[in-house]
């Protein structure tokens, strides 16, 4: 009875700063009063006609587009190497390589990002690359972690073994047996990498240059303006995020219950 | 190496030793020939399947040679062995419905797509799975899905057939009925296969030959009754059937001295005085429901500690009187158990050490003063 009350509670609390960013997001005016007066969708308007949270947002896609591709073309086989390593020293180094950006506040990696590339030699500060290399960093491990957790479930290195010895040959490995088993933690994976860059700040705000600012940056100068203005401009953030994880949990389900994997003695 | 022309599979002096671990199997010489079942089998960690994953090549040996069909492969990788292989996990892949695994070698060697279907429906048939053809491997029951990596392994026309305690992850019942199939399959298509099993039925009953193993080394091969009847040393006999295995001493040329008095056995050929390590299979005992019966050769009145029932046979565990070593019996008899009698000929010594060519260090001479009974195998 009492952990019901809790959970309900928690709930409400975590409810509760979302429900009235709604209201006032489509509230008219909201300045001394408990709730806004009036209703209006007029600051969705004003947010979706501001040129520079327009560029921000399609800068916000642009990055997490690209950071979800590198993420496949380098954690996947990444993921990969290190499922199918035996040496426990270089697993031990990558776990350690991969681990070290959740442990390392994003804040850190942006420092040295400035201190390396504002120099004469990589002047590369504020450029989209750079921007995206950063969102790389922080979430590949996410996405390692995901990948890998799945293969280890999956007992993939008894799978490449019976394709090896039918027949083929790593490629071939890897198109018909690899990337089929993996696919479904592949696009979760890809969900939580997105979600996260989308709503990355720390990093970008220190990184990115003022024409490639990412959405949530923009989201910090709204909240000096009206009050419904930075509400829907959040609500609209807000939106993207819940699609984003709304997807993975779909992807989870369709990855459903696959035949047990008894590790191989 | 005269010897692997003729044989499908050879190894030759192999020894392999995983990086870090003293754990791998040492020179290894071993060779099953066109169409013959070899059952290896051996406790846990003793490098069965590592035998197994250097037929296969996914594993290079450190020493000694692999040869498939006459044909040096040592150094060849796995995918141009030509073996199939099957797993204790089936290994079939989850996105691929049970006919598009059993054609993925074939479609690996590029094989037409008609084709290759027509010859997975055949192979699926075989194995009585015609009808499951279109599911996908999560949609089948462990047996049949075994089912599917055997027709899998078999269906490229494999040089041999590598089974990896294929029947371990399924149910008693499954299991037995699986067993069979996979010999008369193994028969039918003459394929010469390596059976890795660490139950002792199995290897018995399914092999042509038995090999066992024992920290990375062969202990013994040899046929089943063979091992069973005549084993090479003390862990041969526990390992393979239960055993009363004990120590003696000759006193006569068909007497012995045992911790359950004076025996009589059948000629021994040793000298007196000399000790030697006996082996009495539990159900060479004999059992009688009366006791202090007038002296009698090689029967003795018997404490009964445990008594279980099997269905088709009783295991009783029993004491000698003025003994403090107990009896393994194993019997049929149903009454109330007084006395066993032991027949001169049930009982058999063990060879000397160093008579035991493929592995004197397992010799008997290290076999301790008492009985040591080795029950760590289940009658089933």
């Amino acid at each position: 009875m009492l952990a019901r009350w809790i959970t309900r509670g928690y709930l409400a609390y975590l409810a509760l700063p979302i429900v009235l960013l709604v209201v006032g997001s489509l509230g008219s005016l909201w300045l001394n009063t408990l709730l806004p007066t009036g209703l209006t969708i007029r600051w969705y308007a004003e947010v979706a006609a501001d040129p520079s949270f327009r560029r921000a947002f399609v800068s916000s896609l642009v990055v997490a587009a690209a950071t979800a591709s590198g993420c496949v073309l380098i954690g996947l086989p990444l993921a990969w190497s290190v499922y199918r390593s035996s040496a426990p020293r270089v697993r031990a180094l990558v776990r350690l390589l991969t681990q070290l950006p959740v442990a390392l506040p994003a804040l850190v990696l942006a420092f040295g990002f400035v201190l390396v590339f504002s120099s004469d030699t990589l002047p590369w500060l504020g450029s989209r690359g750079l921007l995206i290399a950063g969102h790389l960093i922080v979430c590949l491990p996410y996405f390692v972690h995901t990948v890998l957790a799945d293969m280890r479930r999956l007992g993939l290195d008894t799978l490449e073994d019976a394709a090896e010895s039918l027949g083929a040959h790593r490629g071939q490995r890897f198109a018909f047996v690899v990337l089929p088993a993996v696919r479904h933690s592949v696009f979760a994976g890809l969900i939580v990498v997105v979600a996260l860059s989308i709503g990355e700040f720390q990093f970008s705000n220190l990184v990115a240059g003022f024409l490639n600012r990412t959405y949530p940056i923009v989201l910090l100068q709204a909240f000096y303006g009206a009050t419904g203005f930075a509400c829907a401009a959040t609500v609209i953030l807000l939106a993207v995020a819940l699609a984003a994880s709304g997807l993975g949990a779909f992807a989870a389900r369709g990855a459903g219950p696959r035949a047990a994997a008894v590790p191989g003695a | 190496m005269s010897e692997s022309g003729s044989a499908a599979v050879a190894l030759d002096g192999v020894s392999f030793r995983y990086p870090g671990s003293g754990a791998g199997v040492h020179d290894v010489t071993l060779a099953i020939a066109p169409g013959e079942l070899l059952a290896c089998m051996g406790p846990s960690g003793c490098g069965k399947t590592t035998l197994l994953r250097l037929v296969a090549g996914f594993l290079a040996p450190d020493a000694g040679s692999v040869a498939l069909a006459g044909v040096d492969v040592t150094t060849t990788p796995a995918r141009e062995r030509a073996c199939g292989v099957v797993f204790q996990s089936y290994a079939l892949f989850p996105t691929m419905r049970a006919w598009e695994n059993v054609a993925y070698p074939l479609r690996i060697r590029g094989m037409e797509a008609e084709e290759r279907r027509t010859r997975a429906n055949a192979m699926l048939e075989r194995v009585g799975l015609s009808a499951h053809a279109d599911r996908l491997p999560r949609q089948l029951s462990g047996g049949q899905q075994q089912r599917v990596a055997l027709a899998r392994a078999l269906v490229f026309e494999p040089r041999a057939l590598l089974l990896d305690e294929p029947l371990s992850a399924l149910d008693a019942a499954t299991r037995l009925t699986l067993r069979d199939e996979i010999r008369t399959l193994q028969r039918d298509q003459g394929i010469a296969t390596l059976l890795i099993t660490h139950d002792q039925d199995e290897a018995l009953s399914l092999g042509d030959r038995v090999a066992v193993m024992r920290d990375g080394r062969l202990v013994q091969v040899g046929v089943p009754a063979a091992l069973y009847d005549d084993p090479a040393d003390a862990f041969v006999a526990g390992f393979v059937g239960r055993a009363n295995l004990f120590d003696a001493t000759v006193t006569g040329p068909e007497m012995l001295d045992t911790p359950f008095g004076r025996l009589v056995s059948r000629p021994l050929g040793r000298r007196a005085g000399s000790r030697v390590t006996m082996l009495l299979r539990p159900e060479r005992v004999g059992v009688d429901g009366v006791a202090g019966a007038p002296f009698e050769a090689n029967a003795l009145d018997v404490d009964v500690l445990r008594d279980a029932f099997h269905g088709a046979s009783r295991r009783l565990i029993v004491r000698p009187a003025g003994s403090n070593d107990t009896l393994d019996v194993q019997t049929a008899y149903r009454g109330v158990v007084r006395r066993v009698r032991i027949a001169p000929d049930a009982l058999h010594p063990l060879p000397e050490a160093g008579d035991a060519a493929p592995s004197p260090r397992a010799g008997v001479s290290s076999a301790s003063a008492s009985v040591r009974p080795f029950l760590r195998k289940e009658i089933p």
